[in-house]
């Protein structure tokens, strides 16, 4: 029942693929790579992350304040009727902010916003692919399991990302945070008290969100290592096109949809920002205490939150934990026969090593033999690993490595005998 | 004179293709006929893997040395092959950059190579028709 479901899935995916294909060439499917396309949009966040990080000053009065320096806008100014106001013919710009501002800095917060929405939802996308090809079981649990993790971090380090801003929504995240992490049994009030550094929302506060920010950041690197520990020379890298794409769109939607922090005062200032939709909102500077009306939610990272205000603390726990927990599970059912695991025959390998290679899932491990032995090295086959595919037999000009039940053997007996009768 | 010619029925000599395919690229479990060939192309005989990265080009010559007229492999589309790399491995054989590759004195033009998913039973039968054209007169 469960395999027919991902059979299902995997040909609704092939044909979407397939479908896609008219348009992008085989070559150039942003589909096919879907596991480089979160990792290239995290070197975005990171370029970007440090430059903000220059400027960014994490406490409780002044955070706001330096974000709303380093987002300064170059804008073009209009007159009263919204005509570009010129002089000597050329458009006068100005720098929006309610400081002196940093060039360009609303676009670099840009391309880290929209890098940070481009790298959740392409790895949602390749968790859904990975899972949709039966691409995420068995031998392949381990990729899996330090997936999840991936998911669980590149979550929590964009919500952080979202407290450091202090405004008023980021307060009210907070707060939600804290009632969510009160509602796990026993340990609730030492988890809340965890998450803010004490009892009460203080400088420190700010200097350990920031902390979890570029710290989740960092162990979402190692998670990467992890995840790609069993594969053999992972893609990493899409296909020029996909690269240019994926550039293109950053760029363009930082350009053209920067993130600034317009609020009422900087309107009263400025009143051409009025009614200006080319920027993403923010809101006021965070007041302890006072939390906003209406939480502006987005789709990929704040889902929870919205959860949790539909549903209720409770139901979200419930809801989020179960979904984790099948998550985690998922791998390891259906469970495979595994009857056809690469064998070596000791007295025909001569250590050449092209198996271990070539093994899409570092099954192989070259060990050294008795002193004395004709070769030195003899391949060995860790079976956990081995996905029975017999890329190892292919690559073996010894015929010193087999699959049990696709014996070398057995496919050059059945050439010959097709041949046989083929030709009468 | 060529309606002629053609509505003469001509004794074509029958000829052996012998195919290696993954069983994860074209869905050719449903398009396996009697004899182990192809139910749209008898004269197509094929051997099932678990993945095209599996095939030695020993193999391949040795099919061709047995009398086949023919001998391809099909593998999933690339960039997708369900074990990762076993389609980029075979090409690469196929195309002497990887070991071990086909003999130096291998026809190369009797070898052919096919990379589709389980979706493609038709462009795959073209391209196989296509190859099987050009191997005519070899
Ligand atoms: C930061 C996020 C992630 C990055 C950068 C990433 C990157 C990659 C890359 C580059 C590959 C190798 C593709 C290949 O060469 O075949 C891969 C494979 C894989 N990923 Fe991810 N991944 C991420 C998140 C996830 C998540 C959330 C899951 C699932 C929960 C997941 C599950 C897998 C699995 C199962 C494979 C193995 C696929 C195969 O063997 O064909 N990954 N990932
Ligand atoms: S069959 Fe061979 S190449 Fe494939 S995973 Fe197992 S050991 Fe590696
Ligand atoms: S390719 Fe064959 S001979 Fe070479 S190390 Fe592997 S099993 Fe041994």
């Amino acid at each position: 029942m469960y395999k027919k479901f991902l059979s299902l899935t995997k040909n609704l995916t092939v044909s979407l693929e397939k479908g896609l294909n008219l348009f992008t060439t085989q070559e150039n499917n942003p589909l096919y790579f879907h596991g480089a396309l979160p990792l290239y949009t995290f070197w975005f966040l990171i370029f970007s992350g440090i430059m903000l990080w220059m400027y960014y000053i994490p406490t409780l009065d002044r955070a706001w304040t330096s974000v709303n320096y380093i987002t300064s806008l170059p804008v073009l100014l209009k007159d009263a009727n919204g005509q570009l106001l010129l002089k000597n013919g050329i458009p006068v710009v100005a720098a929006i902010s309610p400081a002196t501002g940093i060039p360009y800095g609303a676009v670099v917060r840009g391309i880290h916003r929209w890098g940070a929405a481009a790298m959740m939802i392409t790895t949602i996308l390749h968790m859904l692919r990975v899972y949709f090809t039966d691409r995420h079981r068995s031998w392949r649990w381990l990729p899996w399991v330090s997936g999840v993790l991936l998911l669980i971090f590149v979550l929590f380090v964009g919500i952080t990302g979202y407290l450091l801003v202090w405004d008023a929504r980021a307060y009210s995240l907070v707060v939600s945070t804290q009632r969510w992490l009160e509602a796990v049994p026993l340990i609730g009030q030492g988890l809340s008290a965890f998450f803010i550094g004490g009892d009460a929302i203080r400088d420190f506060t700010l200097t350990r969100f920031f902390f979890f920010h570029i710290g989740g950041a960092t162990f979402i690197f190692w998670l990467i290592w992890m995840h790609f520990i069993r594969l053999h020379e992972p893609v990493v890298t899409p296909s020029r096109a996909v690269n240019f794409l994926t550039l293109g769109f950053i760029l363009v939607a930082a350009g053209v949809y920067p993130a600034v922090n317009v609020t009422n005062d900087l309107i009263a200032q400025y009143p051409v920002l009025a009614g200006d939709k080319g920027f993403i909102p923010s809101d006021a500077p965070a007041q302890i205490g006072y939390l906003v009306d209406v939480i502006r939610y987005d789709a990929w990272y704040l889902f929870p939150y919205y959860l949790m205000e539909k549903v209720g603390v409770n139901w979200a726990w419930i809801i989020l934990g179960s979904a984790t927990i099948l998550l985690f599970v998922a791998p390891f059912y259906p469970k495979d026969r595994r009857d056809n695991i690469a064998e070596v025959v000791e007295a025909k390998c001569t250590g050449c090593t092209f198996c271990s290679l070539d093994c899409p899932f570092e099954a192989i491990t070259m060990q050294e033999r008795a002193p004395g032995s004709k070769f030195k090295l003899i391949a060995v086959v860790f079976a956990p690993r081995c996905s029975e595919c017999g890329i190892c037999v292919g690559a073996c000009p010894f015929q010193a490595i087999e699959l049990p039940n696709t014996h070398s053997k057995t496919i050059e007996a059945d050439v010959l005998a097709l041949l046989k009768t083929g030709a009468q | 004179m060529s309606e002629i010619q053609s509505a003469i029925p001509v004794e074509k000599k029958k000829r052996v293709i012998v195919g290696f395919v993954c069983e994860r690229s074209i869905p050719i479990h449903d398009m396996m006929g009697p004899h182990k060939a192809l139910a749209d192309d008898p004269e197509t005989k094929i051997i099932i893997l678990p993945c095209s990265g599996m095939v030695k080009p020993t193999q391949m010559e040795l099919a061709l040395a047995n009398g086949a007229d023919a001998t391809f492999v099909c593998g999933c589309a690339m960039n997708d092959c369900h074990y990762r790399t076993g389609n980029i491995m075979i090409r690469e054989r196929l195309e002497g950059e990887r070991n071990p590759k086909l003999r130096k004195s291998t026809d190369k033009r009797k070898v052919g190579m096919f990379f589709f998913t389980m979706k493609d039973k038709r462009p795959f039968l073209d391209a196989l028709a296509q190859f099987k054209a050009s191997t005519e007169d070899l």
